[in-house]
């Protein structure tokens, strides 16, 4: 089956006083209709800047895309023009954010935000537009009463907001949905409700989700296959199943038994020392060399994707077998 | 009589004035703390857990003095915290110290980190500077960060490490009690594992009584004994770590504990969520009777007429404030 969204090698740099931060550094993945595909990483991965680049969302300068391609339906995103983008961005690939106050424009009435897609995209009359507004307030739990559509967005709740983003990104009804920690911000229980109606949506219309979080327990709620970012770089691809049982990538591994589990007690959770590298200072090697258990030589160069599994691929040097993290710290290599 | 309780809270209410709409300049209040008790033994890490404006970081900052008590007790290691004046409260404070969610916010930018950690110790002991210092590498070397450390300011530091130097801080005058507001929450999972090993080593080497406040349930899993459920500035149920999670007896808590995802997909994909309804209510204008009343699916007419309090289920310490669920019910 063909791929919705066929990304390739992508490169996004900040060129900035301090040096360029390589902040995506050569990504490539695939979206499938109707899949979700999860991007996991902690804060500075690329996962968001990933997505937002290929959208253009981020300012240029100091974002800069310096490699790769993009192809969405067979036009390539990266060398699109502006209008063309514009066409495609917000109707056929729609974008919801962690912080939906910021993303909704404070001095507009909510119901004059969710009709503007359709007025821009679909060339509705007012009319049709308000019509379908409704519809789509009604369809994330919101009566589009009188009351919702006048209201502004400070009036409502933040899993409110979030529902009225959902609406918004969801009334010209989407291919892809870029949702962007759309439940960060908000309470759990509040959570499960936002999480449970995008896989509602998902099942009736087929859209495809890219959900990009933090958080693995969403992932394994929600994801069909799984990306795990660190550093620029993606470490790993597969299935939530294949990510999450079989992976053979130290940091996935490592990421997976330092997360406290709300479902077992845990007498010594397991960290990895150190810290994030600085994105201005990473080279061609790989960017978790500095924690790394089982670092080689050879991790100068990060290396090439390697099968872990029938379409589960990573990118590691070591081949040793069973957890790296097991490994008494006389054995470990210290490249 | 055993040995005191390391905290013991009484009745405390906490309520904020705020003003009313444009046409109504009227003051009404916010009872963000409303009526809680309870106790945190020596060397007892007591979890708090609820989701945003419930009360729990009024809570924590009640028990320091950082915002007004309305009404209630807070014995810190049996001294009597909020009724000291002057310096005898001056001399109580070492007993007590918190670290907050962003150490970026806490830590003065302009000073180094040897002053931020020489100045508590300036201000409650007449040492020489020698003496200072050796408290300043000691209290560095306890959270794990060289001597070198002592030089920098807290910008050249990554989140994880500025967390060590605020737990330095307030370790560095050797408290009893230690109160903790979503200290790890800024932190990415790879290096909130290491603080959160670290805040439980110093547990045990100092035994250090903790209130560790937090929206995240699962780290409070991790290093909590006893766990406190609030909901709407009330406790709703409090207990034993395993009695929570394995036994949950209030319906928030429950919906609580079923609304958090486990990192693990298959055991995620077989759970049966249990879906609350709609978002907490405004503690502006609380509902009458039991403040879960609105979201909760047993609901019966009296939740809507009575306040339920805690009462205990048994021996363990466990009690939920629930007509449902309480002792005796099923």
């Amino acid at each position: 089956m063909e791929p919705i969204l066929d990304v390739r090698d992508l490169k996004a740099h900040f060129f900035t006083r301090r040096g360029v931060v390589k902040a995506v550094n050569g990504m490539s993945f695939r979206l499938h209709a109707g899949e979700t595909l999860g991007i996991v990483g902690e804060s500075g991965s690329g996962k968001s800047v990933s997505q937002m680049s290929l959208l253009r969302l981020l300012p240029s300068p100091p974002l800069k895309i310096v490699g790769g391609e993009a192809f969405f339906r067979g036009k390539d995103l990266l060398r699109a023009s502006d209008a063309e983008l514009r066409a495609i961005r917000g109707d056929r690939i729609s974008v919801i954010f962690q912080e939906p106050m910021t993303s909704l424009n404070p001095y507009l009435r909510i119901g004059a935000q969710v009709v503007e897609p359709l007025l821009v995209h679909r060339k509705m009359t007012r009319a049709e537009a308000w019509h379908e507004a409704e519809a789509a307030l009604d369809r994330v739990g919101i009566p589009a009463t009188r009351n919702a559509l006048d209201a502004y967005p400070h009036e409502f709740s933040g899993g409110m907001r979030q529902r009225v983003m959902i609406a918004m990104a969801l009334t010209t009804r989407p291919e892809v949905l870029i949702a962007d920690e759309p439940t960060t911000a908000l309470d759990v229980t509040v959570q499960a409700q936002i999480l449970a109606l995008l896989k509602d949506i998902q099942r009736e219309t087929g859209m495809a989700i890219v959900l990009i979080t933090h958080d693995l327990g969403v992932v394994a709620g929600l994801a069909d296959r799984v990306l795990v970012m660190y550093g620029g770089r993606v470490f790993e691809e597969g299935s939530a199943e294949q990510v999450f049982y079989a992976s053979r990538h130290p940091y996935t591994m490592g990421l997976l038994r330092s997360t406290p589990r709300l479902d077992v007690d845990t007498e010594v959770l397991p960290s990895i020392a150190g810290v994030p590298p600085d994105l201005a200072r990473v080279g061609e090697g790989c960017p978790f060399f500095e924690r790394c258990p089982v670092r080689l030589p050879q991790c100068s160069l990060f290396p090439a994707a390697r099968e872990f599994g029938s379409g589960h691929v990573g990118y590691c040097h070591w081949k040793g077998e069973g957890s790296p993290w097991e490994v008494p710290a006389r054995f470990v290599s210290k490249g | 009589m055993g040995s005191p309780s390391a905290i013991r809270v009484e009745g405390l209410k906490v309520a904020y004035g705020v003003r009313g709409g444009f046409f109504r300049r009227g003051l009404s209040s916010v009872r963000a703390v409303d009526g809680v008790s309870f106790e945190v033994a020596p060397g007892e890490v007591l979890g708090l857990v609820g989701e945003s404006g419930c009360g729990k970081s009024s809570l924590g900052r009640a028990l320091l003095r950082l915002v007004p008590v309305t009404a209630g007790s807070v014995q810190i290691d049996g001294l009597d915290f909020l009724a000291l004046r002057g310096e005898a409260l001056r001399r109580a404070r070492p007993r007590l110290q918190m670290v907050f969610q962003d150490p970026y916010g806490s830590l003065d930018p302009r000073m180094t980190v040897f002053d931020t950690l020489a100045e508590p110790v300036q201000a409650h002991e007449a040492l020489t500077s020698g003496r200072v210092a050796e408290q300043v590498y000691n209290a560095l070397e306890m959270v794990g960060l060289t001597r070198a450390a002592a030089r920098r300011y807290p910008h050249e530091f990554s989140g994880g490490q500025r967390q060590r130097v605020a737990i330095a801080r307030a370790l560095i005058l050797r408290p009893l009690a230690l109160v903790a507001d979503e200290p790890v929450s800024s932190l990415d999972v790879s290096v909130q594992a290491q603080v959160l090993n670290l805040m439980k080593t110093l547990r045990r080497q100092l035994n250090l009584s903790m209130l560790f406040i937090s929206h995240n349930l699962a780290v409070v899993r991790y290093v909590s004994d006893r766990i406190a459920v609030m909901y709407l500035g009330k406790i709703v149920e409090i207990g034993p770590r395993e009695a929570i999670y394995s036994r949950p007896r209030h319906p928030y808590t429950e919906a609580l504990v079923s609304a958090v995802p486990i990192p693990d997909p298959r055991r995620e994909r077989g759970r049966v969520h249990i879906k609350v309804t709609g978002e907490p209510p405004s503690p502006i204008d609380p509902p009458r009777g039991c403040a879960f009343q609105s979201r909760c699916p047993l609901a019966t007419e009296r939740c809507r007429l009575e306040a339920p309090v805690l009462e205990s289920l048994g021996a363990d310490g466990h009690a939920v404030a629930c007509f449902e669920r309480g002792p005796g019910k099923v």
